[in-house]
């Protein structure tokens, strides 16, 4: 891909790094595409033919969920383009979507419910029935139950595109386990997602994070007033072209200014106004400076943080707590904050939303009752003291005058806003990141105003035309032995596991056993890290059920295969902007099964054989008010429908997309003005006080209860969780005794052609991406001895790995990149290709993690590099290895009807 | 008549999807590529550098060499302005692969004959754009007739100004009709190339 000095000739014959080798032909595709010429296949022709037949759909290669047309000829999907209906990727498909086509008829598709035969890793397998299937695992489950507890039987998803995210949730709440993990939640998105809920209180999409389908008035370019935009950790050109890729494109040809704050030179930080190359894992001190800068400068939005946020109430300094009227006065409420009146120079309850007759001092120190207070905006201030932009740019390894420029930029241009991505999550210093930049755009006053990120735009009754866990179903004495989760109350926030606590009781049988393992996801040993002691620890489970597409790494150490629908085989709801979608079963093959339809029948196998919430799970009396499950799919989509739009799925099909909210109703500014007809007074924000809570008195009471996300206290955390955001220097970095032997930052980031795990053995992809590249600069290149396009060794301290230099002065010096990557090519030999080139050998499943979530390092940890003789054995890199994985076409078939 | 792409690199981000949705629509062999994304540096000086990315096809050149060296006729420049080969006449030589300035072509080792983008032909014959411009996700390229002042690749060519616009250099005198327009403030359009 990379090509720094054109030559002559090089163009579409440029053999780079990772570039296709056009000397090196191929065998043609098997004219799955052009099964006839395909002039008169376009959806715009005048002459589409009677026997192409294009059929709405939307596409689930990521979560992005772009509108899709697919053409069908004689039952095949021959050809995928963009949908124009859509109003996020307004007619616009990425790689990864497109190569939905090669997925769905890959010859490697698992095709029917396999058992082991061999041992485990032999790779020996037989077709069974879906009954035989689900039997076994019902009667394993239900035995399993009996002798070591329901807690015995862990679940798991991830890892790319999963359709239906907590399908296994809900499983699990109906059986009784409190264990399902993602090797994402604390490791993605949960730490932003938790920290907006309780400072903003806009509920899950009331965060910045672009790839998670919101910030939806981006979408608006020739609307929005917004003008400056600061990508922090994420690159949407990468991550979801169509979508956020596309919306940033329009902005800045309309003059929206960029700062892009990452180590890699992303399309989107080429093109920025100001580049911010951070050292990964110091985002927090980043922060810090820029919210020093902003209270130093008063370059906040002084009238919201007075009137708005929290920031003024004052603080016991002793007890971390906000002081409430009730603290004043014996009577007083408990719902109402205590300000100090600089006009009587006293403490005074300030009513809700403001009195305008009082004069809070929102910095200060003061004694109230004898008892030391501080401002909230004090503690903030004297929070981020320490962090001048001088010591920032240190620390980062950013230069003191840009940071300046790019603060100025952000606070200057207002309305602006502050997308965060990823990239944060990824150390243990994840909630505090989201605390850093939630702070930021709340003190500036960028939220529900025309031109800002965070928005309320009116939800409906469409937020859970999915899955949704039964909380009520888990019994507190189960909740209670969830991993990791007194602790790290966070992942309450999902209602699921610590990975590293479920590794640990899977290895060691402490504090229980771990007996059954059912995930539905990519390749979990490419997204857990460690994944060498995952496998090592998998040798203890009786029973390891793996639901996907195809066979991955995991696949290898699994008893029993069961085969799941591709996105063009799968039925679903689909939601954007103010509009529902239906993804819909294109075709379908062989006996695939949606996966959402798996679950009720486990369910319903396990009430057989004696299991009362299994049964009890199909009666919506007893899950109200969430949906219980149905005997059949067909039902489960005409309840979303239903519940959404009033009409079946099939009426739904044929009149999609439809309109839940009208588009004015829909796209609503300033919620927390509108007057709340109960109190006549403003609605305020979704958090107990109705104020922006920037200072996070929740933590505290998060880590002593579990409230919000818990009816019932929970026994409290070692300690409590910090109310302010606070940096914490990354446990290995380059001046810790480690950094002698590993002197360099190891980060990841996206590529546009994968989506976490999946799609390493698509021809089209891995074309362009054959292997995982290793970004240096130039200096560390030469230091490590290693030149542009060498096979390389890369190692941490935890393993050894291979990836190919692509030596480049887009990246900062002392940090190198590399992203996700597994040898689809390596199932069936020792390595089951999870071993090559798999960065996640290297990243730390170990403490220390961030308090709130648990989150584990996969960034910012230290490496070297060294030169390799040559490719790690049986990897496929050449563009002809690929014609194995080339699609073969198939027959539709019905779909699969499973005997209860 | 001159049908030609104009590409603009301000907005082009780099997804590759324009080399899979080629593919797609023209089921152009494994290792063979008719478009083909590439990224020009990062140049310059850490932390002052500059990228951007260059989808490069063929350049519909204006006096194509690739028909002039053709011995068989199969290489041949329609009156619209598409360059295209004739398969039938074909023979495999390759002397057009190698008068190309720009490695547009390859040759497909199984059909025996030289291939390259067609500008999708078969989509315009029925109404429609070629695959690459239609599917561009950032809608930074354009098709359409650069002697009709009021096309696609005209209008954004206006649009920009000429000192934003660019092509891709020239061997002897071949005049490539694709244009690119790139602002200084992307990056700086690079000079050496071919």
């Amino acid at each position: 891909m990379k090509q720094a000095e054109l030559r002559r000739r090089d163009f579409l014959h440029a053999t780079t790094v990772t570039g296709v080798a056009a000397a090196l032909s191929a065998s043609v595709s098997p004219g799955l595409v052009r099964a006839q010429p395909a002039r008169d296949t376009g959806p715009a022709s005048k002459d589409a033919g009677p026997a192409t037949k294009i059929v709405k759909t939307q596409c689930r290669a990521c979560i992005s969920n772009c509108g899709v047309l697919a053409h069908v000829r004689d039952g095949r999907v021959i050809k995928l383009e963009g949908n124009p209906e859509d109003p996020m990727s307004k007619g616009a498909m990425c790689a990864k979507g497109l190569a939905g086509i090669q997925a769905l008829y890959h010859p490697s598709r698992n095709k029917y419910p396999m058992k082991r035969v061999g041992k485990r890793g032999e790779n020996k397998w037989q077709r069974i029935s879906w009954e035989e299937a689900l039997d076994t695992i019902a009667t394993k489950l239900m035995e399993t139950r009996e002798k070591y507890g329901a807690e015995a039987v862990v679940g798991s998803t991830g890892g790319g595109g999963n359709p239906n995210f907590m399908s296994i949730a809900r499983f699990l709440d109906v059986f009784g386990s409190p264990n399902w993990f993602e090797p994402g939640a604390a490791q993605c998105y949960m730490p932003r997602q938790l920290v907006y809920m309780l400072m903003y209180g806009g509920g899950g999409s009331g965060n910045t994070s672009i790839a998670d389908s919101n910030c939806l008035e981006l979408y608006y370019p020739d609307q929005t007033p917004i003008k400056a935009l600061v990508l922090w950790g994420t690159g949407p050109s990468y991550s979801t072209p169509p979508c956020g890729g596309q919306a940033l494109v329009e902005l800045r040809a309309r003059g929206v200014k960029t700062v892009v704050i990452d180590p890699r030179m992303t399309p989107d930080a080429a093109k920025a106004d100001i580049w911010l190359p951070i050292r990964p894992g110091t985002d927090v001190a980043l922060m810090s400076a820029w919210i020093k800068h902003i209270i130093d400068k008063k370059l906040y939005d002084a009238d919201f943080v007075m009137k708005w946020t929290n920031l003024p109430y004052l603080v016991d300094v002793k007890t971390k707590m906000l002081l409430r009227e009730s603290d004043l006065k014996t009577g007083g409420s408990k719902d109402t904050f205590v300000v100090w009146d600089r006009k009587t120079n006293t403490a005074r309850p300030l009513p809700y939303p403001f009195d305008d007759n009082l004069d809070p001092a929102l910095a200060g120190s003061f004694t109230v009752n004898g008892a030391a207070c501080k401002t909230g905006f004090q503690l903030l201030a004297e929070r981020v003291e320490p962090f001048t932009i001088a010591k920032a740019a240190e620390i980062c390894w950013l230069d003191a005058k840009k940071v300046e420029e790019a603060i100025d930029l952000y606070a200057r241009n207002s309305p602006s806003g502050i997308i965060l991505g990823v990239a944060t999550d990824h150390n243990p210093n994840s909630t505090q990141s989201a605390m850093g930049a939630a702070a930021l755009d709340l003190m500036m006053g960028n939220v529900e105003k025309p031109g800002t990120l965070l928005q309320r735009f009116t939800d409906g009754a469409v937020r859970d035309l999915r899955s949704t866990p039964l909380k009520d179903f888990l019994s507190e004495a189960q909740l209670n032995k969830r991993l990791g989760n007194i602790e790290h109350k966070g992942l309450l926030t999902w209602w699921t596991g610590q990975p590293a606590e479920i590794l640990k009781a899977m290895a060691t049988g402490k504090p229980y056993p771990l007996k059954v393992w059912i995930d539905r996801s990519g390749n979990k040993l490419a997204m857990v890290a460690e994944p060498h002691k995952w496998v090592e620890a998998m040798k203890n489970l009786d029973l390891i059920v793996h639901i996907y597409m195809y066979p991955t790494s995991f696949s290898a150490y699994a008893d029993i295969l069961l085969p799941a629908t591709e996105w063009l085989e799968t039925d679903f709801v689909v939601r954007s902007m103010n509009k529902l979608f239906a993804r819909r079963a294109v075709t379908h093959l062989w006996e695939t099964m949606n996966e959402t339809a798996i679950f009720p029948e486990l369910a319903k196998r396990c009430a057989k054989l004696g299991h009362e919430d299994c049964r009890r799970s199909f009666d919506a009396k007893a899950t109200a008010p969430e949906q219980p499950y149905f005997d059949t799919y067909e039902q489960q989509l005409d309840a979303w429908t239903d519940s959404a739009v009033k009409m079946t799925w099939k009426e739904f099909v044929q009149k999609a997309p439809v309109d839940f909210c009208p588009f004015d109703k829909w796209k609503v500014y300033y919620v927390y003005k509108e007057i709340d007809p109960k109190t006549g007074k403003p609605r305020g924000f979704g958090t107990p006080s109705k104020k922006c809570e920037i200072y996070m008195e929740s933590m505290i009471t998060l880590a002593r209860t579990g409230v919000p996300f818990t009816t019932y206290p929970l026994p409290p955390a070692s300690k409590d969780y910090d109310p302010l955001l606070y940096y914490m220097e990354p446990h290995e970095n380059p001046k810790a005794e480690i950094g002698k032997t590993y002197p360099l930052v190891m980060t990841n980031g996206r590529l546009p052609m994968f989506h976490h795990g999946t799609l390493r053995n698509i021809p089209w992809l891995r074309e362009i991406c054959p292997v995982p590249e290793l970004w240096v600069h130039p200096d560390d290149a030469k230091t490590s001895g290693v030149a542009h396009g060498d096979w390389l060794w890369v190692e941490s301290r935890r393993g050894k790995i291979q990836a190919r230099a692509r030596v480049t002065a887009g990246m900062a010096p002392g940090v190198v990149y590399m992203e996700r990557f597994w040898n689809p090519e390596g199932l069936g030999t020792p390595t089951q290709g999870w071993q090559e080139m798999n960065v996640n050998i290297l990243s730390s499943a170990d403490p220390p993690y961030n308090d709130v979530c648990g989150t584990y390092t996969i960034r910012g940890y230290q490496v070297k590099i060294s030169k390799a003789g040559g490719p790690p054995p049986g990897v496929w890199y050449k563009p002809e290895q690929y014609a194995a994985w080339l699609p073969q076409p198939t027959e539709a078939t019905k779909p699969v009807e499973v005997r209860s | 008549m001159r049908k030609t792409l104009v590409i603009d690199l301000d907005r082009c981000i780099g997804c590759y999807t324009c080399e899979v949705s080629c593919k797609q629509e023209n089921g152009v062999a494994l290792g063979l590529s008719w478009n083909k994304v590439l990224t020009v540096g990062p140049s310059g000086r850490y932390p002052d550098v500059q990228m951007y990315f260059l989808p490069t096809m063929c350049q519909e050149c204006e006096d194509p060499p690739c028909v002039k060296t053709c011995p068989t006729g199969a290489s041949y420049k329609r009156p619209d302005g598409i360059v295209l080969i004739d398969k039938a006449k074909c023979i495999g030589c390759q002397l057009c692969m190698k008068a190309c300035p720009y490695g547009a072509r390859s040759f497909n080792t199984e059909t025996k004959v030289v291939e390259k983008c067609t500008l999708c032909l078969h989509l315009q014959e029925a109404g429609d754009k070629p695959a690459c411009v239609k599917s561009c996700v950032a809608k930074a390229r354009f098709f359409g007739d650069a002697d009709d002042p009021n096309s696609d690749v005209s209008k954004a060519l206006k649009a920009a100004g000429s000192d934003n616009v660019h092509s891709l250099p020239e061997l002897g005198n071949n005049k490539p009709s694709v244009r690119y327009i790139l602002h200084p403030k992307t990056a700086k359009w690079t000079q050496n190339q071919p």
